[in-house]
Order: structure tokens, then sequence, then C-alpha cells
């Protein structure tokens, strides 16, 4: 028989972003902006970001290192307050194996002249495949990126 | 502005039943097989798709009431083994809670020992979260009962 685990686990992601609420919400809520940090480490073959953003609204991106398995992200909408919170529930699957399902959640809100974020992921780690602090240390890097993201858009302007 | 709030929990519950793991997975696989547990006069399953990315909607409430609103997607199905599902409740249309759901069957001597996990993120200070806890452990309560009166009539 297949051995078969599920093993439950939270973290939390609690980060100050030095731009508004608005933009940060809009890093994370728009299309185009949101391509420009939530993808793979660099070394990853180039991924396709789709994102859908509304109640019930689906969003995707896959990558993987050259030759290596594919990650594929996969999640659903279920609130918008904007500018104050997200909820969704995603999905990944290396290859064809699910290998996660877990609730995400984002606040934001104004700290002085900046954005302080609380992200909190319920997962639910199927098989073995992954666990609680690999996804924890992945999802920091992502908000790094979306910390540089942010950076090179107030470097623009 | 209104008060916004998102409260974190989880919880397991566990129950062991004399049926056999694949008789109580067809429980929550089967859509009449499932009313006949889960449902009653004062809640009704609207919507039954048993797949990943397949939903599930039900509804009802008390007379004179609030009525509460299940709408759910299934993510992850391993026949006889594990269900996963995705899953928000609304009263009288206000979404409340957004959850995750894992329903594990392992054999327990000819038996199952069932275990149900939720972790949920309550909005808006609209439900205590021990309450979602007693719910749902009335819930499979209801499905030992019906497995009980079948094993009688057998």
């Amino acid at each position: 028989m297949t051995e078969r685990s599920v093993t439950h686990a939270t973290f939390v992601v609690d980060r100050t972003y030095d731009a508004p609420v608005e933009r940060v919400y809009a890093a994370c809520s728009d299309p185009v902006a949101k391509a420009r940090w939530f993808v793979g480490p660099d070394a990853w073959d180039k991924s396709d970001h789709k994102l859908d953003f509304r109640v019930g609204g689906a969003e995707s991106v896959s990558g993987g290192p050259p030759g290596g398995p594919i990650h594929h992200y996969a999640a659903v909408i279920w609130d918008i307050v904007p500018n104050e919170r997200i909820v969704s529930t995603y999905e990944m699957h290396m290859d064809e194996i699910r290998i996660s399902v877990s609730l995400a959640t984002l606040e934001l809100r104004p700290a002085g002249s900046g954005t302080r974020i609380v992200y909190t992921e319920q997962g639910a780690f199927l098989d073995g495949y992954d666990n609680a602090g690999q996804r924890e240390e992945g999802t920091r890097g992502l908000f790094d990126q979306l910390e540089a993201a942010l950076k090179r858009e107030s470097a623009d302007a | 502005m209104s008060e916004r709030s998102a409260i974190q929990a989880s919880f397991t519950i566990e129950r062991v039943f004399d049926a056999p793991p694949g008789r109580v997975f067809q429980c929550f696989a089967d859509a009449e097989t499932k009313r006949r547990w889960a449902c009653h006069e004062n809640w009704a399953m609207s919507e039954f798709d048993f797949r990943p990315g397949g939903r599930e909607v039900s509804s009802g409430g008390e007379p004179g009431r609030p009525v509460y609103g299940f709408n759910g997607r299934y993510q992850d199905i391993v026949p006889d083994r594990r269900i996963v599902f995705a899953f928000e409740m609304a009263r009288d249309g206000v979404r409340f809670s957004i959850s995750v759901g894992t329903i594990q069957f392992e054999p327990h001597g000819a038996g199952t020992r069932l275990l149900f996990t939720e972790q949920g993120v309550f909005l808006d200070g609209h439900e205590d979260p021990a309450r979602r806890e007693q719910g749902s452990g009335t819930g499979l309560d209801n499905l030992a009962e019906m497995l009980r009166r079948e094993a009688v009539a057998a």
C-alpha cells in the first residue's frame, strides 16, 4: 500500500515595506505588477504567470530549474478587501504530483508612510514531498522579491 | 471604516467507525449517501461534483433564523484514503470563514479511523472558531449514527 501522510502546519511572514498601502496592494493584485516579483529563482526557465483578480478568480504560474521537475502553483481567490486583505487557497504540484493544499491570508496595514504585511499560510503538506520549513523559506524569498520590485518602482518613478 | 479582523484556527477531530475505509469513504464520495447523513429538513445540498476542482454547495437554517451557506471546492482526492477540500461559509450571504479541510481514512482493525482537520480563517469577528469544531463534531456523529443503523439492518 502506498504510504500516505498529511502534515498540517502554519507559518507567518510579517514584513514592513517602504511603500504606501496602495502600491503594495497593487503589486499583489495587478497581473502586470505581480508578474514582476511572483516568480521562481532566477535560474528557472521563464514562466507564464496569469492572474484573474476577483473573488472566484484563478492565479497560476509554473517554472522549474532546467531539466528538473516543473513546479505548478494554482490558486483560487476567496476574499478581497481592497488595500486590506486577500484570502486565497492554492495547490502546488511537482510535475503531476499534488504536494500541498494551503490557505493563504494576506493582510495589509499602513505603518507610518509604509506598509506592514502579515501573511499567514495554513498548509496541508501531502505525502512528505514538501514541509512547512521549506515552504516558509521559499515564501520569504518571494516577499524579498516583492521588496526589490517595490524599490525598483520607486527608483523609476 | 468597518472593523476588519482575521483569526486563524485549526483543529482535528477523530472518530472510529466499525465500517471499513471503503464504505466510510463512499459516504463522502457518493451524493445520495452523503445526503442521508449530512442533510435534513433544514439543510440541503444543491451541487455535488466529487472530483478535484469540483464544487459542493449546500445551505439551510432553522425557520426564522439566518440562512447559512457552504460553498466548497474539492482539491485532492485519494480513493479510500484522503479528501482535501477548500470551503467558505456565509451567513445571510456574508462570508465569515474560509478553510481547508482534510479528511483521512485509515484502517483500524476491520473498521476505520477517520481524522478530520480544519485549518480556517475566521473573518471580521463573525464566528467563534470553537463553534466550528463543535458543528463538525455533530456532522461526524450523524455519520456514525447512519453507519450504525446500516450495520443493524444488515
